[in-house]
C-alpha cells in the first residue's frame, strides 16, 4: 500500500463479504423452497428470499467495486484520495441504505420489478451515495499527479454505471414501458458498463501481478471494452423479443448478443495470456488465480451460457425459466463475484502487510467454491431443460413439473455446500489478516527505495 | 500493428455510433408499441392492477411476459388459461385451491382489487408479444376418451372454468379431486346439491373448498353432474 487512504478499501471488502455470506443464506432458504420444503413461507415467503437474494448480491458487488476503485484510483493517480472522512461517511451512507432496504423487504416494502425494488424514497439515497463517492474519487483522479487508461476506464465505467441508475427510476403506467426501461439498468449495466469496471480492475491486477508492459495491456483493454460496447449496447435487444416491442428486435437483438460473447472470449485470452507472458512468478499466486479465473469463468458463464439461450428461436422456448437462473448464476459469478474476491486476494496482504497468500486455506478456497458453482449450474441445468421440454414442449401443468424436477435442487443445495465451503475459508483467511496497518506502509517504501 | 490511440478510437467511436443507433431504434420503438399494447385497453382498472401487482411484488414468485421468478406458474396467459371467473376465486384463498402443493401467499384483497388484478392480467394477455408463450409444439392429441365418456350434453361453462382445475372428466383435467366420470350413478341429485353448497360442512377437513356458488349454478351443475353415469 502506498498511500495511507487505501486502507478504507477494507471497510467495503468487509461489508461485500457480510452481505455475501447473507445472500448466501437467502439462496439456500429458496433452494429449500424449491425442493418441497418452504417452512419460512409464513415468516419470510419466496419472493422476500428472492429479492433480499438479489440485491444483497448487487450491494455486495457494488461495495466490493467501490473498495477496489478507493484503493486503485490513488494507485493510478498517485496521490492520497481527496478525502479519507468522506470515504468513511459514504460507506456509512451504503450500509444505512442497504440495511432499510433489507428490512424494509420483509415488511412488503418494496417496488416489485427484478433487480430494482428498492423502493424509491431510498432510490434517492442511493443517488446521493453514488454522488459522494464519485465526488470522492474524482477528485483525487483530477487533482492527481498522472492519469491512466486503467483508471479513466474504471471511473467511466462508474459514472455511466450511475448515470443508467436512473432510467430505473422512472415510472410507467405500462408494464411494457416498464420492463423496457428496467433492462436499461439491468442490462446495459451487466453487459456494458459494469464490464468497464471490469476491465479496469483486471487491468489493475494484471499490470501489478504480471509486470507486462502498461501500455501493451491498456492498448488490449480498449480493444476488449470497444467489442463489448460494439455488440452490448445493441444486445438489449435479446430482452425486447417477447415484451411486447416491435419484431425488428428479433433480429438486432439475436445478431448482436451472439457476438456479446467475443468481448467476454477477450476478458479470457486477455488474462490468460498476460498471466503466462508474465511467467506466473508473483508470489501471491493466489490473486493471479482469481484474476485468471475471472477472466475464464465469465466467458463460461456470461459468453458460453449466454448465447446458448440468446437466439429468439431458443429464447422463445427458455425465456423466464430456470435456464435463465442457470445462466444468472454463473454469469455473477464468474465476471463480477470472482473479480472482487480477486481485487481482495490483492489487496489484504498490502493493506495489512501480513503474507496469508501461501498455505492451503486460500487455495482450497478458489477451488472449492468454483467447483461448488460449476456443480450448482450443472444441477440448474438440467433441471431448466427438464423444465422446458415438459413444461414448454409438452404443455405439462406447471405445479407437475416443479413436482418432476424438484429433485434437481437436492443437487443444487449438494453443491451449494461446496460453494459455502469455499467461500467461508476464503473468509475465514480475510479474518486471518487482520485490520489495515500502518507498517504495511512502511514496508512498501522500503522496498521501493530499495 | 494496432497502436493504443487506435485502440482508443475504436472505443470511442463504437460506442457513440452504436449508442446513437440504440437511442435511434428507441425512439421508433416507442412510436409502434401503443398499438402492440393496445394503449386504448389500458384502463384506470388496468394501472391499479400493476399497481398491486408492483407493491405486492408478484414477480417475486411469477413470470410476467416471462420477466420474474421461476417459483410459480407464467402468468402472460393466465386468463385465458384459467378464465376470469376461476381466478378470482382462486385468489380469495390460494391454498384451497392446491391443497397440499407449492404456496402462494395469502392476500387479503378486496373483490374490488381482485378486479383490477383480473383486469391487469387480461391486459397482460392482449399485449402482441411476437408469439410469447409459444403453444406446446410435441402436445399430445387430446385424449379420444373424452368423446368416449357418456356424456349427456356439453358442461356448464363454470364447470369448465373451475371445477375442471382439480377435477377430469373423460381423461381431461386436475388430479386434486376425484375423478369425476360416473358420479352420477354415485350419488343423488340432492346429495350433489348438499356436497356442492357447502363441501365442509359434509365433510369436515375436506380439501374441496366451498366455491359459494349462486343457487342458479348450483342447480345447473347438479343437473349436468347427475347425467355423468
Ligand atoms: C380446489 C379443488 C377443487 C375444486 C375447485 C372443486 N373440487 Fe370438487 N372435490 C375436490 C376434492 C379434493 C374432492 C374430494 C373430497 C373428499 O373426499 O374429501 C372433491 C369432491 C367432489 C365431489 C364428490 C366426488 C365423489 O366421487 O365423491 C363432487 C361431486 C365434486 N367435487 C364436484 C365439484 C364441482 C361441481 C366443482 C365445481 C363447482 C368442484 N367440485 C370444484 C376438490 C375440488
Ligand atoms: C410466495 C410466492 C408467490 C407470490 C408472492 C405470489 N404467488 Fe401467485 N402463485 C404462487 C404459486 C406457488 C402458484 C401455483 C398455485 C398454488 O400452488 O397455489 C400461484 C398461482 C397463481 C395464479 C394461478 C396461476 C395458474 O395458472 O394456476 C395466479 C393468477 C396468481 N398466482 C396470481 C398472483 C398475484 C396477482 C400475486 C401478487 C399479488 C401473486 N400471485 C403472488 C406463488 C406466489
Ligand atoms: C457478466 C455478464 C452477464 C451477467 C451478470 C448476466 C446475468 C443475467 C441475469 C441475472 C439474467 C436474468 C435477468 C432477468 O430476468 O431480470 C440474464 C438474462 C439473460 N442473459 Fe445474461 N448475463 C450476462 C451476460 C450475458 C451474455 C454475454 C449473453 C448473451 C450472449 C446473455 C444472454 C442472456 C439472455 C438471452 C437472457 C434472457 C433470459 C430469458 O429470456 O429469460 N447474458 N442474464
Ligand atoms: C449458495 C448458494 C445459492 C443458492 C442455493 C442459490 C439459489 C438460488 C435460487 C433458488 C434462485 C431463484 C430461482 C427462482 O426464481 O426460482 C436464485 C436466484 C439467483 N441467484 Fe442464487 N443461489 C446461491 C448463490 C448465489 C450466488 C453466489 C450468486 C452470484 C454470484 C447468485 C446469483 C443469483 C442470481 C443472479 C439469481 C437470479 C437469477 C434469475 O433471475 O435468472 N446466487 N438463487
Ligand atoms: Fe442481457
Amino acid at each position: 500500500m502506498k498511500f495511507k487512504s487505501q486502507r478504507v478499501a477494507y471497510l467495503f471488502f468487509a461489508t461485500s463479504l457480510l452481505l455475501f455470506s447473507l445472500q448466501i443464506v437467502y439462496g439456500f432458504i429458496m433452494g429449500f423452497a424449491h425442493l418441497g420444503f418452504d417452512v419460512l413461507h409464513d415468516v419470510i415467503p419466496f419472493n422476500v428470499a428472492r429479492t433480499t437474494h438479489l440485491n444483497l448480491l448487487v450491494v455486495w458487488l457494488l461495495s466490493g467495486f467501490m473498495g477496489a476503485t478507493y484503493f486503485i484510483v490513488p494507485e493510478e493517480a498517485d496521490r492520497e484520495l481527496y478525502s479519507e472522512k468522506l470515504a468513511v461517511v459514504q460507506w456509512a451512507a451504503l450500509v444505512i441504505v442497504g440495511v432499510i432496504a433489507i428490512i424494509g423487504f420483509h415488511l412488503n416494502y418494496w417496488e416489485g420489478r427484478k433487480f430494482l425494488e428498492i423502493p424509491r424514497p431510498l432510490d434517492y439515497l442511493v443517488v446521493v451515495d453514488v454522488l459522494l463517492f464519485l465526488f470522492n474519487v474524482g477528485m483525487t483522479a483530477w487533482n492527481g499527479k498522472r492519469f491512466t487508461t486503467t483508471g479513466s476506464v474504471l471511473l467511466v465505467g462508474l459514472v455511466a454505471a450511475a448515470l443508467l441508475y436512473l432510467p430505473g427510476m422512472i415510472t410507467f403506467e405500462s408494464q411494457v414501458l416498464d420492463s423496457y426501461f428496467r433492462w436499461w439498468v439491468v442490462h446495459l449495466w451487466v453487459e456494458g458498463v459494469w464490464e468497464l469496471i471490469m476491465g479496469g480492475i483486471l487491468s489493475f491486477l494484471l499490470i501489478k501481478l504480471t509486470g507486462v508492459d502498461r501500455e501493451v495491456i491498456e492498448k488490449w483493454l480498449y480493444v476488449i471494452v470497444g467489442f463489448t460496447f460494439l455488440s452490448g449496447i445493441l444486445g438489449t435487444g435479446h430482452h425486447y423479443y417477447y415484451i411486447g416491442t416491435p419484431e425488428y428486435w428479433l433480429l438486432v437483438g439475436g445478431v448482436f448478443s451472439a457476438l456479446e460473447p467475443l468481448a467476454f472470449l477477450g476478458m479470457a485470452l486477455y488474462a490468460v495470456t498476460m498471466a503466462r507472458r508474465g511467467g506466473m512468478s508473483h508470489p501471491n499466486r493466489i490473486a493471479l488465480f482469481w484474476t485468471v479465473g475471472c477472466g475464464i469463468m465469465s466467458f463460461v458463464g456470461a459468453g458460453f451460457l449466454g448465447f446458448a439461450h440468446t437466439l429468439p428461436q431458443v429464447n422463445l422456448w427458455t425465456h423466464g425459466t430456470i435456464i435463465t437462473a442457470m445462466h444468472g448464476h454463473m454469469a455473477f459469478w464468474g465476471a463480477y463475484a470472482m473479480l472482487v474476491l480477486a481485487i481482495i486476494s490483492y489487496t489484504m496482504p498490502l493493506m495489512t502487510g501480513r503474507k496469508l497468500f501461501t498455505g492451503w486455506v486460500p487455495e482450497w478456497a478458489f477451488w472449492t467454491s468454483n467447483i461448488g458453482m460449476l456443480g450448482m449450474t450443472g444441477a440448474f441445468a438440467v433441471a431448466g431443460i427438464a423444465q422446458v421440454y415438459m413444461e414448454r414442449k409438452i404443455g405439462m401443468d406447471f405445479l407437475a413439473v416443479q413436482e418432476a424436477i424438484e429433485v434437481h435442487f437436492g443437487g443444487v443445495l449438494l453443491a451449494a455446500c461446496l460453494l459455502t465451503l469455499g467461500i467461508a475459508m476464503f473468509i475465514w483467511n480475510f479474518i486471518q489478516y487482520g485490520l489495515p496497518k500502518e507498517e504495511a506502509m512502511a514496508a512498501e517504501h522500503l522496498r521501493h527505495a530499495a | 500493428m494496432l497502436s493504443k490511440s487506435q485502440a482508443r478510437l475504436f472505443f470511442i467511436g463504437g460506442t457513440c455510433f452504436f449508442s446513437a443507433i440504440f437511442l435511434g431504434l428507441t425512439f421508433h420503438t416507442l412510436g409502434q408499441v401503443d398499438a402492440r399494447q393496445n394503449l386504448d385497453l389500458l384502463t384506470a382498472e388496468v394501472a391499479r392492477g400493476k399497481e398491486i401487482w408492483d407493491s405486492n411484488n408478484c414477480m417475486g414468485c411469477h413470470t410476467i411476459l416471462g420477466e420474474g421468478a421461476y417459483y410459480a406458474p407464467e402468468l402472460t396467459q393466465v386468463v385465458k388459461r384459467r378464465g376470469k371467473e376461476w381466478i378470482s376465486i382462486f385468489l380469495r384463498d390460494p391454498q384451497a385451491m392446491f391443497p397440499g402443493k407449492r404456496r402462494m401467499v395469502q392476500y387479503d384483497f378486496s373483490d374490488e382489487q381482485i378486479g383490477d388484478v383480473i383486469a391487469f392480467l387480461d391486459w397482460i394477455g392482449k399485449i402482441d408479444t411476437n408469439g410469447f408463450p409459444p403453444e406446446p409444439d410435441l402436445a399430445m392429441a387430446p385424449s379420444l376418451v373424452v368423446q368416449a365418456s357418456a356424456q349427456t350434453s356439453a358442461p356448464p361453462a363454470y364447470f369448465q372454468q373451475v371445477c375442471i382445475a382439480c377435477h377430469s372428466v373423460g381423461g381431461t383435467g386436475g388430479s386434486v379431486g376425484p375423478a369425476l366420470d360416473g358420479v352420477g350413478s354415485r350419488l343423488t341429485a340432492p346429495e350433489l346439491d348438499r356436497w356442492l353448497a357447502d363441501p365442509p360442512a359434509v365433510k369436515p377437513g375436506t380439501a374441496m373448498p366451498n366455491l359459494n356458488l349462486p343457487d342458479a349454478t348450483r342447480a345447473e351443475l347438479v343437473n349436468w353432474l347427475s347425467g355423468l353415469r
